[in-house]
């Protein structure tokens, strides 16, 4: 009696490969996520319980209040007449500093966009705001006056 | 006479590519793919100036009405009650690695008190750096912020 060898194939099923393929492309592309990662960023200077103290005076005060109303040194301003403002003060004073205060009830962005206009001065007036001060409403209380 | 039997047109789609093709996508989107670890859902404010954010920073986001989440850029976001607990997390990521960035993910809308109380609680905690999280400005917008 002749006994038949059960046949072994010798290639790879590949058949259910790009099933495999496709369902690992989907969970990619549903789970991926194309995330804002770009900021403006705003470098804290070392905690010092004794900073140095300016004048109210010396300082460029931008005050933000709710809406987007824009006083600078008590001067209604548009965001885009800032610079312009700043400019006379920075030649004179090239390390004037520019304090930025929103009101506690004013929208966080308004205070970004002044931020970036600020940042942009190198670019809008050919100078750049070196000293810009964003105090927190605790500094403003231990150390304004 | 007799006909000429006609061509044999090849009626299935070749698919002998498929599988590159497919692969070829898998390692896109492998490579790509980054696991965002705050879903925290804000409109974020617009700017023109935009610097790349170092991957693994943490995360603080506030909501549009002032929920707090922070991230140490490896977990996923978890809530916190306030500015003060702000501080501790801040303190003990700072104390792992001084020179952690932390990014700020907070709503354009939100009133400022809500991003001063974070602000406050990450210079107390020593952070060197903030990013203020940002989206692209647009020619439509650009004009919109003198209003």
């Amino acid at each position: 009696m002749k006994i038949k060898k059960p046949k072994v194939s010798e290639e790879i099923p590949t058949s259910s490969m790009a099933d495999i393929a496709f369902l690992l492309i989907v969970y990619f592309m549903v789970t991926t996520t194309f995330a804002a990662t770009r900021g403006l960023d705003f470098s804290l200077p070392p905690e010092d319980d004794t900073p140095p103290m300016v004048e109210k005076e010396e300082a460029v005060l931008i005050d933000i209040q709710a809406g987007g109303i824009y006083l600078v040194d008590q001067k209604p301003m548009l965001l885009s007449e800032i610079l312009e403002y700043l400019k006379p003060k920075l030649e004179r004073n090239p390390k004037k500093p520019v304090i930025i205060r929103p009101q506690p009830n004013a929208e966080y962005g308004y205070m970004v966009n002044v931020f970036d206009e600020l940042r942009q001065a190198e670019d809008k007036i050919g100078m750049k705001v070196q000293n810009i001060s964003i105090p927190t409403q605790r500094e403003i209380d231990m150390f304004w006056f | 006479m007799r006909l000429t039997s006609r061509s044999v047109q090849n009626t299935g789609i070749p698919t002998a590519s498929m599988a590159d093709i497919a692969f070829l996508l898998i390692i896109f989107f492998m490579v790509t793919i980054s696991f965002e670890v705050d879903k925290t859902q804000v409109t974020l404010p617009k700017t023109d100036i935009r610097i790349e954010i170092p991957k693994q920073a943490a995360y603080v986001s506030v909501s549009p009405n002032g929920t707090i989440r922070v991230s140490n850029g490896e977990e996923i976001s978890v809530f916190v009650p306030g500015p003060d607990e702000v501080l501790s997390f801040a303190a003990g990521v700072v104390q792992n690695d001084p020179s952690k960035p932390f990014v700020l993910k907070a709503d354009r809308d939100v009133p400022y008190r809500y991003v001063d109380g974070v602000i406050d609680a990450l210079k107390q905690a020593k952070a060197q750096v903030i990013y203020l999280l940002s989206n692209q400005e647009t020619v439509d917008s650009a004009g919109a912020g003198d209003e």
